[in-house]
């Protein structure tokens, strides 16, 4: 298909706008299962300051 | 021998810029004046105005060697050029940013995509004008309101263009509170915008420190062609919030943030000579990066309030203006207008949810368009 035509340009927004969608709500997704990640336990935050 | 005399001072003369001027440079140095005085009078963007304002004036003196291949200016360009300053600009700034309002409220993500439908309807528009794909696409991008990925993509696809989106884009991101607040007035009603947002959970130091890593790895796997601007978001990100690595955090966020901006800016006005900016085209750029800021702004709305009707818990849909990857000035835009009917309605710190969201988004919109366009 020719890229360099409106057409292509539409069928481009589309499809980029849709796909962006999704993948951004996959971030969101992982971003929802971040605070299962605190079972694993507390970082102590003071001593983590005393490094370099 | 006063005629030998006079040739030879004719023949100098022939090898100096004034022989070379035209008026074209003289209105280029005088809009880099103009973007001095505005940055030294209405501190308007200063870190950015003064550099490319200067380089401007001298890109546009004949005979300078600054810019010529050898020349510091020219050096700076292939920084951008070769794709190594975008990326440290987003490690300074990973660096220096809390991604707590993103972490903590993961529906709002949504909102940092829905808000560039601006990008789309600039490329169909560049294209419906006359521009090709590749112009476009990078013209597009402006909507993104993101700085170094309009630099990033504009490289990648136009990069003769380069003069004209970096102005373009750092103009409108620090003209946003004039142009998004009537928009957003006119697509919500005074009720709207005063719902208040509840109090957002604390992330735990575990979150801060998994979500660039996880983002890295995510984005490397899916979005090859833009993983060098997100991967360096993150690992300047992960020195802040490691804590071990406080000394390289404040690095990144000042000395290399500092010298990159000075390269970028230079780079950028040594680009704006006369020949280059004076074009049809450069109005074109601007008027499309406008109605891509204002569709923007719109979409970002209108997608919080289509999350409205589904959710229990209403949105305030300012929020969805904030989705304009340009950190922190459209959640502080948010803030303000939902101040004006509700002095107590405090919303910048849920809109910089939205609004880091929007790097991603930018990001995601550009690297799905490199790779559908190469």
């Amino acid at each position: 298909m020719d890229k360099d035509t409106v057409t292509f340009s539409v069928l481009l927004s589309v499809i980029d706008f849709f796909l962006s969608m999704v993948m951004i709500s996959g971030i969101g997704l992982i971003l929802s299962l971040l605070p299962r990640l605190n079972r694993l336990g507390k970082l102590d935050e003071k001593s983590m300051r005393r490094g370099h | 021998m006063f005629d030998q005399l006079m040739s030879f001072v004719a023949a100098m003369g022939a090898q100096t810029g004034l022989a070379q001027i035209w008026w074209g440079n003289v209105v280029m140095i005088a809009i880099g004046i103009a973007m001095i005085l505005l940055a030294v009078i209405k501190k308007y963007e200063p870190l950015l105005l003064v550099g490319i304002g200067f380089s401007c004036i001298i890109s546009n003196v004949p005979g300078s060697d600054l810019v010529l291949p050898g020349g510091l200016f020219h050096y700076a360009y292939e920084g951008v050029q070769l794709l190594i300053l975008p990326p440290l600009i987003f490690f300074g700034v990973g660096a220096m940013t809390d991604f707590g309002p993103m972490i903590a409220n993961p529906k709002l993500v949504i909102l940092g995509a829905a808000a560039h439908l601006g990008i789309f309807v600039a490329l169909i528009g560049a294209k419906l004008v006359g521009f090709t794909i590749y112009e476009a696409g990078a013209i597009g991008i402006i909507g993104g309101a993101d700085g170094p990925m309009a630099i990033f993509m504009t490289m990648k696809l136009a990069p003769h263009l380069l003069p004209q989106i970096s102005v373009a884009a750092y103009s409108y991101m620090a003209l946003m509170p004039l142009i998004q607040p009537p928009v957003m007035k006119l697509l919500t009603t005074k009720r709207e915008r005063m719902i208040r947002m509840k109090q957002m959970r604390v992330v735990t130091r575990v979150e801060r420190i998994a979500f660039p890593i996880i983002i890295g790895i995510v984005v490397n796997l899916l979005l090859p062609p833009v993983a060098p601007l997100i991967t360096m978001l993150m690992l300047g990100n992960l020195f802040k919030e490691v804590l071990v690595t406080e000394r390289l955090a404040k690095t990144a966020a000042n000395e290399v943030m500092n010298v990159v901006i000075v390269m970028l800016t230079i780079a950028i006005g040594s680009t704006m000579s006369a020949d280059r900016f004076l074009t049809g085209s450069t109005l074109e750029v601007i008027l499309l990066g406008l109605v891509a800021f204002i569709f923007g702004t719109g979409s970002g709305v209108l997608g919080a309030k289509m999350m409205n009707l589904f959710l229990k818990e209403k949105i305030n849909p300012l929020l969805g203006s904030a989705g304009i990857a340009s950190v922190p000035i459209a959640a502080r835009v948010a803030h303000m207008v939902a101040l004006q009917d509700d002095r107590e309605n405090f919303l910048i710190y849920q809109a910089m949810g939205p609004n880091l969201a929007g790097v991603f988004g930018t990001a995601l919109s550009g690297g799905i368009m490199l790779a559908l366009l190469q």
